[in-house]
C-alpha cells in the first residue's frame, strides 16, 4: 500500500527548494505537480529526457513505408497504362508518403505521451489534491513510515501551506 | 551627442508581450472559466447558426432529390460555389496551425492567449470545408469509393490524381489538427473538472482529461509530445495547401497552369485565416471582458502578420499579371485581360481592393490597435479571400481555349443557400464549443504569469507580494 505525505506549496521557489533537499536526503520517491510546466522545477529534478520522441520517429517511419508501398503496390495490382510514363511513379507518391508519415508519425507521438505519462488514469486521488490542476505546487512523497516525520518536518520547513497523510 | 527620436508609441515586440492585468493563477481559472457560462447573447447567437445551417442542410436535402443541375453550374464552369467554397475554408483553418504550430516553434509570445481559438477554428473549419467536395460530387452516398479500401471490385484510387492526394492531405491535416486540439485542451479540461461542482459533468471531464493531473512527469512527455505534433503540423498546413492548388496547377488551362500556385495558395491560406481568427477573436474579447489577455498588443502583432501576409499574396497577384505577360502565350494573356478589364473585372476588382489595398492600412499603427477597423477589415478579407477563389476558379473554366466554350456563370439560389449554411454549420460548432470548453489555454496563460515566490529578488519586475509591477501609462496600449 502506497504511504506518504502531500504537501502543497504555494510559492515555487519553496517547492523547488523542498525538492533539492528531498533529494540532498536522498528521498528519490517523489511525484511533483506543477499548474503549469516550469523550467525551474525541471532544473531542480533534473529529469531524463523523454522518449516520446522514438514513438515519433518510429511511427513516422512507419507511416512514410506504408504510404510508398500502399501507391506503389495499387499501381502494379490495378495498372493505368499510359504509354511512356512509369505504372508506378514516385514523385507524386511523395505526397502520400509524406502525407502517412504526418499521419501515423503524430499519432504515435499522441500514443507515446499517453504510454509514458501513464494516461489515461482509472483513479487520480492517490497523491493528488485538485489544488495542483489550480493555483497550488505539490510533492507527494512516498516513504516508509519512520521517515514520515523527517519528511513532514522538511515539507513545512520549506514553506508547505498543508501537509496531509496519505493512506 | 546623437540622440536617438523616442517614437511616441514604441512598437513592442511580439515575443515580449506581457498579461500585466493578470495578477495569479486563481485569477486565470476564475476568468477564463467565467466564459463557460451562457449568456442570452450566446444562445441568440447560436440560435441563429443552427438556423442557417438548418437552411443549408435542407437546401441540399432538396439539391440531393431534384439533382445537381440546380446548383447554377453552367456547362464547361462545371466547378462552382462549391469548390470556391471548399478552397475557401480550407484556407480559413490554416491561420489555426499557423498560430498554433509554427508560432510555437517561433516562440511568438502573442500567439498565447490566441491560439486556442485558433486551433478550434481550425478544426471547424477544415470539417466545414470537408463537406463541399462530398457536396459536389452530386451523389454523396460514394464519396467513399475516394478512399483506398479492399473492395469486391478489386478497384484502388489513382494516386497519380490531385483528387486522391487531396483526399489524404485534408483528411490527415483534419486528424492532426483535431488531435493537436484535444491534447492541447486536456491540462485545462483537468483544471475545470477540479473546478466543478456539476457530479455528472465533472465524470463527464473526468473522462475527457483521461485523469490528468499536472504531475511533473505528464507535463514533461506533455511538452516534448507538443513540440513534435508542432513540428509535424508545421510542414503539413504548408502542404495541405499547396495539394488543394495542385488540383488546378495539375491542369493546362490558362491561369491554373502555374508554378507560382502552391506558395501563392500557402500565403493567401494564411492571411484569409488571420482574417478570420480577427473575425472571432475581436468580439470574444469584448463580450467575454478578456481584453487583458488577448490585449491590443497581440492584435498589435496579429495585425502585422496579416500585413506581411497581405503584402506576400498582393505580390503573387503583381507575378501572376507578369507571368502571363512575358510568356508570350497568347490564351495567358488574353485569360488575364479578361479576368481584369473584361467579363470578371468586378469580382477581380473586389479581390484586388480587399486583399491589397485596404490592408495597408495596417501600416498605421494607429489603425492595427484599433480593434473596430481590425473587426472590419477582417470582414472585408474574408470577403476578398472568398473572391479569390472565384476569381481563379470561374474566369479560368468560362474562358478557355476554344471560344465557342466561354461562357458565363451566376451562381443559384441552392449553392448560395448552402454557402450561407456553411457559416451556420461552421459558428454553431463554435459557439458549442466556446461554451464547454476554455477558450484561451489555462496552462499556457499560467505560463506567462509570473509565479509567486519567497524570495522576491530574482527580478525587479517582480514585486514584495510575488506579483508582477504594474507596467505604467507608458507601456504602449495594454489597456487602450
Amino acid at each position: 500500500m502506497t504511504r506518504g505525505l502531500v504537501a502543497n506549496f504555494r510559492e515555487l521557489d519553496a517547492t523547488c527548494d523542498a525538492i533539492e533537499d528531498l533529494k540532498a536526503r536522498k528521498i528519490e520517491k517523489f511525484t511533483v505537480y506543477t499548474p503549469t510546466p516550469r523550467h525551474e522545477i525541471e532544473h531542480a529534478l533534473k529529469p531524463p529526457i523523454s522518449r516520446v520522441r522514438q514513438f515519433t520517429l518510429i511511427g513516422g517511419l512507419c507511416g512514410a513505408v506504408f504510404g510508398y508501398w500502399i501507391s506503389i503496390w495499387t499501381s502494379d495490382y490495378w495498372a493505368l497504362v499510359v504509354g511512356g510514363k512509369a505504372v508506378a511513379s514516385w514523385i507524386p507518391y511523395t505526397i502520400i508518403c509524406f502525407e502517412l508519415m504526418v499521419l501515423i508519425g503524430g499519432l504515435s507521438t499522441v500514443y507515446g505521451m499517453f504510454i509514458l505519462s501513464r494516461v489515461p488514469k482509472i483513479t487520480q486521488t492517490v497523491g493528488f489534491d485538485p489544488r495542483f490542476t489550480a493555483t497550488d505546487y505539490g510533492i507527494f512523497v512516498e516513504a516508509p513510515p519512520e521517515r514520515l516525520k523527517e519528511v513532514e518536518a522538511l515539507l513545512r520547513d520549506h514553506g508547505a501551506l498543508e501537509v496531509r497523510n496519505e493512506r | 551627442m546623437a540622440v536617438s527620436a523616442q517614437p511616441l508609441r514604441p512598437n513592442v515586440a511580439s515575443a515580449n508581450v506581457q498579461l500585466p492585468g493578470v495578477e495569479d493563477y486563481g485569477q486565470v481559472d476564475r476568468e477564463i472559466s467565467a466564459t463557460l457560462n451562457p449568456s442570452k447573447g450566446w444562445f441568440a447567437a447560436l440560435g441563429v447558426a443552427i438556423l442557417l445551417f438548418l437552411w443549408g442542410a435542407g437546401t441540399w436535402m432538396y439539391q440531393i432529390y431534384w439533382g445537381l443541375g440546380n446548383a447554377g453550374y453552367n456547362p464547361p464552369v462545371m466547378w462552382g460555389v462549391y469548390i470556391i467554397t471548399f478552397v475557401f475554408w480550407v484556407g480559413i483553418g490554416h491561420a489555426g496551425t499557423l498560430i498554433s504550430a509554427i508560432l510555437f516553434l517561433f516562440r511568438a509570445g502573442f500567439r498565447t492567449t490566441i491560439y486556442r481559438c485558433a486551433e478550434a477554428m481550425t478544426v471547424f473549419a477544415v470539417m466545414t470545408a470537408g463537406l463541399f467536395p462530398i457536396i459536389h460530387i452530386g451523389r454523396p452516398w460514394k464519396f467513399f469509393w475516394l478512399i483506398p479500401y479492399p473492395n469486391w471490385r478489386l478497384i484502388w484510387p489513382n494516386f497519380k490524381s490531385p483528387l486522391v492526394w487531396d483526399v489524404f492531405a485534408i483528411s490527415t491535416y483534419l486528424t492532426i489538427s483535431t488531435t493537436f486540439l484535444y491534447v492541447g485542451l486536456i491540462p485545462d479540461i483537468a483544471t475545470l473538472r477540479d473546478r466543478c461542482t456539476n457530479p455528472v459533468r465533472k465524470r463527464f471531464l473526468a473522462v475527457l482529461s483521461l485523469g490528468w493531473r499536472n504531475s511533473e512527469p505528464e507535463w514533461r512527455h506533455f511538452a516534448r509530445m507538443y513540440l513534435f505534433l508542432a513540428a509535424f503540423s508545421t510542414p503539413l498546413v504548408l502542404s495541405v495547401h499547396s495539394v488543394v492548388s495542385f488540383d488546378f496547377a495539375m491542369a493546362i488551362n490558362p491561369g491554373w497552369h502555374t508554378t507560382i500556385f502552391p506558395p501563392y495558395f500557402v500565403a493567401g491560406a494564411i492571411y484569409s485565416g488571420i482574417g478570420m481568427v480577427f473575425t472571432i477573436i475581436i468580439p470574444i474579447r469584448k463580450f467575454f471582458k478578456l481584453e487583458h489577455y488577448v490585449t491590443i498588443n497581440h492584435l498589435d502583432a496579429a495585425a502585422k502578420l496579416a500585413l506581411f501576409t497581405s503584402l506576400v499574396v498582393g505580390c503573387a497577384y503583381l507575378v501572376e499579371f507578369w507571368v502571363a505577360w512575358y510568356s508570350g502565350n497568347a490564351f495567358e494573356k488574353d485569360y488575364f485581360m479578361n479576368r481584369v478589364f473584361g467579363q470578371w473585372w468586378w469580382s477581380a476588382w473586389i479581390m484586388l481592393t480587399c486583399n491589397m489595398i485596404f490592408p495597408l492600412s495596417l501600416f498605421s499603427q494607429r489603425l492595427r490597435r484599433n480593434p473596430t477597423w481590425l473587426f472590419i477589415l477582417s470582414i472585408l478579407i474574408n470577403i476578398g479571400m472568398w473572391y479569390e477563389r472565384f476569381v481563379i476558379i470561374v474566369p479560368t473554366l468560362a474562358h478557355e481555349f476554344e471560344p465557342w466554350q466561354w461562357s458565363g456563370y451566376l451562381p443559384s439560389w441552392v449553392d448560395t443557400s448552402i454557402l450561407i449554411g456553411s457559416f451556420g454549420w461552421f459558428f454553431m460548432w463554435f459557439l458549442l464549443f466556446i461554451r464547454n470548453l476554455p477558450v484561451i489555454a489555462i496552462a499556457e496563460v499560467k505560463e506567462v504569469v509570473p509565479p509567486r515566490l519567497r524570495s522576491h529578488a530574482r527580478g525587479t519586475d517582480i514585486d514584495s507580494s510575488g506579483h508582477h509591477r504594474d507596467y505604467g501609462t507608458e507601456t504602449p496600449g495594454e489597456f487602450d
